[in-house]
């Protein structure tokens, strides 16, 4: 196995509120080698989310040590993180996200206009073609369906190679047949990039299709699973 | 098919280029204007004032520099009191170019039978009149076959008020003159100082033959001067002719003007009346900025998810700031252009509207630097009221997509945004002081601004927290609303910021104007003579003042001597190198009136130095009124050299008084010891003052006696003057009303754009209340009593505080006695009220009639 991409170290999330403090993670430790793929699954409220956040730096972890490509989240500020983030980490969110008055291209373009990268606009419809959009680059997320804009959405999560994908509930918002195409996208162009893929679901059919599937219950790693899956195989299974 | 190009993993820069950020910016407009309406709604109103202010002023400008040779009668003029010109002098001034004569003196014009009279500003003209323009009269072929002979021309005013028509003849002095015009344009009117009585024009023979003519009467006489066309006309050779001439002529006293200032009082007062409106626009702007603080807010909250989608993408802190930067920037634009755009339109209405009172037509001229001024408030205003909740914009987390949290930006802005802000209001500062004369005044205003955000800033603030402390109410409604004021993102803060803002500077101008009102109006008339008697000559006081007596038994009568002359140093200094402040400027520009005394006058009191001997033969001495000999630098023991009668007199100041100027009992600025001035030839000014209970004829029936027996005195009844002031007061007070009702407009849609702000929470709220069982009344009832105890809250403090500011204003800068009226705050409030249910009552029917189940869907 390769070198993990994410090791977590008995990592605490404690968010204050005020009714008091809850204990979000409570000391969760787990290594994600690269270009893998891992599914972590549990009830409502069992912390997966939050543990999402975290590997994404988007939650500080109140304690314990966050290591993403080999660098402390917990050491960088709000802007280091922002910018490691454009360049290391994709995410796909459930409910897409797309910046309502941008464009399909616009949107996907945006992490490469951010970082100053040159032919952002090439690059972005060259990634819309691949999932699937050429057509329909110029739409405003308000004009496509779900499943178009989940699409977007990836694209744009991909667009600057990341080395990490972070996906919540990425099929969450659709229908059956569109989930099953955007998780068939998803997996593929991982597969193509040689990403890691870690993607929060309660859908036991996707959380079947990765190598890995981590089971959180109130704030801990309750079961960590491993398996063997090929991409046929995960073909195979979807279909 | 392969993935984009390895180019897009590795950046060729870390923060992204201007150029993109500009690009993303602009693309985030494309939701439109919505959101920002009442941004450039305050911007775009606060920068047409102060637009409309500086155009309105170029325009006059530009109406004074082209037709300034017309308004002042030829390129120079020289004008002084009582005495003529000599020979010698009107050679010296002839060598300059074609000279021209003439002769105003205010006299009273009567009927043939004495029965009707009236007071008139008399002109007299040699027949090179006037040297540029023309006269326009009706009734007669041409002014000089009018002026021929015992011919007048007379303001038809003047003919209405005697019951007179062209044809008549009627009395001057000693003389009765035909009337063969009436008068309608006077292209030199503006030259002669503003005019209190209609004018009549004779010629300068009929003049001399009226035996008005006499030593120490008060006649301006006054040269204008028209050079060769060939001569250099520019600024700065007429000022150097103008210089020459008075030190080829060191003791005629000359007051010399020429056509680029043909009425340096007038230019004055049209700049301090400039100032003053561009300050109201200022202050309009800075209660607009209120708004623009709250709108950028509001727009930055409802984007919270964009930011955050924009974090998630990896946008820097500085890269979200520099987007949304950008779309204010073109926000500011905008309502910057409109502001300039209607701006610029204000001296062409005023102009249609108001021309013919106004000095000189105006002309669509503006200076591209009353634009940029204006402008640049604008931009000012915008950036620094929009700084801080921009700042706060990249403390917008990615978390929010994940979680549903209350999407609200909070903290503090980085230290660069504090430190921007913080230039950004030394710059407002430094234009407004640099642009403002005197600026004491741009001090003041920019203080209270600053005061009055401060004050509820700090209010929002308390009033919150008190909220949140005080026991619920029994009242589901009033709980409602006590919840509400106290919840931390509510409507307590903007609006109490916005409603005290706006309102403490309507109540701040409401009271300065009671101030105004009543020292003008209720005060004068209690404490003044009745009538003021000019051109008294002094053999024939005693039978005046007999007269006086036998007809109008109890009647009081106070004389003094009457000179004009003009101040030429003060300590040994010219007055022209004297540094004077704007505020004592008039006193060393033309002729005052200067008298002699015995004894202290009646309504003057020594402060400093002792006044002279009843018997005292020395030096010259004179007594100076204090406030100005303050203003001046001058006291005690210096001298002061007066032209009188083309002679200079130097003098020592023996004593400073203070004057009460508004008893209008005669007095002067200068009094000096009997012996300086009594050899010079003069007549006296007095005052009558009537008992109580003389009946309207009795008064008429006096002054008509006293024009029959004495020709040559002038009787003004200070009723009229007073009258004649109260008009100027109402256009004055039309102005600043109008001014008032601008900041109200900011105050307005600053409210407006304040309770907009929540409007979206309020609905989610009123929707979430209605399914669970609350009637439209009770919300009704909610919103009416946080209103309420918003809006009581803030009109208590902004009364104090406008109060204050009032206070200061009146005491301070009008230097006037403050009143304070509760007529006028009342009448503010009562505004203020009206707009708030106007504003809420609009807000709370778009919360009543929101469909819920939408709202229930998405959230």
């Amino acid at each position: 196995m390769s070198d993990p991409i994410i090791a977590l170290e008995n990592v605490q999330l404690t968010l204050t509120s005020r009714a008091g403090a809850v204990n979000i993670l409570r000391g969760v430790s787990l290594d994600v080698a690269g270009g893998s793929t891992a599914a972590i699954v549990g009830p409502s409220g069992s912390g997966k989310t939050s543990l999402l956040m975290v590997m994404a730096g988007l939650e500080r972890a109140t304690s314990g040590k966050v290591l993403v490509s080999g660098r402390n989240l917990q050491d960088l500020g709000e802007d280091a993180l922002a910018v490691f983030r454009g360049a290391e980490i994709g995410i796909v969110f459930q409910s897409f996200h797309l910046v309502p008055t941008m464009t399909a291209l616009e949107n996907v373009a945006l992490p490469l206009e951010l970082a100053g990268a040159s032919g952002a606009f090439e690059t972005a419809r060259a990634l819309l073609d691949e999932v699937g959009l050429g057509p329909r680059v110029d739409h405003f997320p308000a004009q496509l369906s779900g499943g178009e804009q989940q699409r977007v959405a990836i694209a744009r999560a991909l667009s600057r190679k990341p080395r990490l994908i972070l996906a919540d509930e990425p099929t969450g918002n659709l229908d059956g047949k569109t989930g099953r195409q955007i998780v068939d996208l998803l997996f593929g162009l991982r597969a193509r990039m040689g990403a890691t893929l870690v993607l929060v679901t309660h859908d036991e059919r996707l959380a079947d299709m990765a190598d890995r599937v981590v089971r959180m219950a109130d704030g801990r790693i309750a079961s960590d699973e491993r398996r063997v899956a090929t991409a046929p195989a995960v073909r195979a299974a979807v279909q | 098919m392969t993935i984009a190009s390895e180019t897009a993993r590795r950046p060729t820069s870390a923060t992204g280029g201007w150029r993109s950020i500009v690009a993303i910016g602009m693309r985030e407009l494309r939701s439109g204007l919505s959101g920002f309406y009442v941004f450039i709604a305050c911007l775009a109103l606060g920068v047409m004032v102060i637009a409309a202010v500086g155009a309105l002023g170029d325009a006059m400008r530009a109406g004074f520099a082209r037709q300034g040779e017309i308004l002042l009668g030829g390129d120079l003029t020289f004008a002084r009191m009582h005495a003529r010109g000599t020979d010698a002098e009107r050679r010296v001034l002839a060598s300059l170019g074609t000279v021209s004569e003439t002769a105003t003196m205010r006299t009273m014009a009567r009927t043939l039978d004495g029965a009707e009279q009236a007071l008139t500003e008399l002109k007299a003209v040699d027949a090179s009149y006037p040297l540029a323009g023309t006269i326009a009269v009706a009734g007669a072929a041409s002014f000089s076959e009018a002026t021929a002979g015992l011919g007048a021309v007379a303001d038809p005013m003047l003919l209405e008020r005697l019951g007179l028509k062209v044809g008549d003849r009627m009395r001057l002095g000693d003389l009765e003159v035909d009337i063969r015009a009436t008068l309608v344009a006077e292209p030199d009117a503006v030259a002669d100082r503003l005019t209190y009585g209609p004018r009549v024009l004779v010629s300068m023979a009929t003049f001399e033959a009226s035996g008005l003519v006499q030593p120490g009467t008060l006649i301006r006489w006054r040269y204008a001067v028209k050079q060769n066309a060939a001569a250099a006309s520019d600024r700065d050779t007429l000022k150097a002719l103008r210089t020459a001439t008075a030190a080829r002529l060191p003791e005629a006293g000359f007051s010399a003007l020429d056509r680029h200032d043909p009425n340096p009082q007038i230019t004055r007062t049209l700049d301090r009346l400039r100032q003053f409106l561009i300050l109201i626009g200022l202050a309009s702007l800075l209660v607009g900025g209120v708004g623009i603080a709250n709108a950028v807010s509001t727009f930055i909250d409802k984007r919270v998810k964009v930011i955050a989608t924009m974090r998630s993408v990896g946008a820097t802190g500085r890269q979200v700031i520099g987007i949304f930067l950008v779309q204010i920037l073109a926000m500011s634009v905008i309502g910057i252009a409109i502001g300039l755009a209607l701006g610029v339109l204000v001296p062409t209405i005023v102009d249609r509207l108001y021309g013919d009172m106004l000095p000189v037509r105006a002309e669509l001229s503006v200076a591209p630097q009353s634009l940029a001024i204006a402008g640049l408030y604008g931009l000012l205003v915008a950036l620094l009221f929009a700084l801080w909740p921009l700042g706060r914009a990249e403390n917008v987390r990615a978390s929010v997509l994940f979680r549903e949290q209350l999407q609200t930006t909070q903290g503090r802005p980085r230290v660069v945004i504090l430190v921007a802000i913080a230039v950004i209001l030394a710059l407002l500062i430094g234009l407004a002081l640099s642009t403002s004369e005197p600026k004491r005044i741009a001090f003041y205003v920019i203080g209270g601004l600053i005061a009055m955000l401060v004050v509820f800033s700090a209010l929002g603030v308390v009033v919150t927290r008190l909220a949140r402390r005080v026991p619920r109410p029994s009242s589901p409604s009033l709980a409602l609303a006590v919840r509400n004021i106290g919840a931390p993102d509510g409507l307590t803060r903007s609006v109490i910021l916005s409603l005290g803002t706006g309102l403490s500077l309507l109540v701040a101008v409401a009271l300065a104007n009671a101030s105004l009102v009543d020292e003008l109006k209720s005060r004068l008339p209690e404490q003044s003579p009745d009538y003021f008697l000019l051109d008294v000559p002094k053999d024939k006081l005693g039978e005046l003042s007999k007269f006086v007596m036998d007809r109008v038994p109890g009647a009081t009568m106070i004389d003094a001597a009457m000179l004009r002359g003009r101040l030429v140093k003060l300590k040994g200094t010219p007055v022209e190198q004297v540094k004077a402040p704007p505020e004592a400027q008039w006193v060393l520009s033309g002729d005052r009136g200067l008298s002699y005394s015995q004894a202290v006058p009646d309504g003057s009191t020594v402060t400093l130095g002792e006044w002279w001997p009843a018997d005292y033969a020395g030096p010259p001495l004179v007594s100076f009124e204090r406030e100005l000999a303050e203003k001046l630098g001058v006291t005690v023991g210096d001298s002061v050299t007066v032209n009188v009668l083309g002679r200079n007199i130097d003098a020592k100041i023996s004593n400073l008084r203070d004057v009460k100027w508004e008893s209008l009992a005669i007095n002067f600025v200068l009094v000096f010891s009997p012996n300086t001035l009594r050899a010079a030839p003069h007549n006296l000014l007095a005052t009558i003052t009537l008992p109580d209970g003389v009946s309207p004829a009795a008064e008429a029936d006096l002054a008509r006696q006293l024009g029959r027996t004495f020709p040559s005195v002038s009787a003004i009844r200070v009723r009229d003057a007073i009258d004649q002031v109260n008009v100027v007061f109402a256009k004055i007070m039309t102005a600043v009303q109008a001014a008032g009702s601008v900041t109200l407009a900011a105050g307005a849609l600053v409210l407006a754009g304040a309770l907009a702000t929540a409007q979206r929470r309020r609905v989610l709220e009123a929707v979430i209340l209605r399914t669970i069982g609350a009637r439209r009344s009770q919300i009704l009832a909610a919103h009416a009593y946080e209103y309420a105890l918003l809006a009581s809250i803030a009109a208590v403090v902004a009364i104090l505080l406008g109060g204050t500011v009032a206070y200061i204003a009146v005491t301070q800068v009008m230097e006037l006695d403050f009143v304070f009226s509760l007529n006028a705050v009342f009448q503010t409030l009562g505004v203020a009220a009206a707009l708030i249910a106007l504003f809420g009552g609009i807000g709370t029917w778009g919360v009543l009639r929101a469909p819920a189940v939408p709202l229930l869907r998405s959230e």
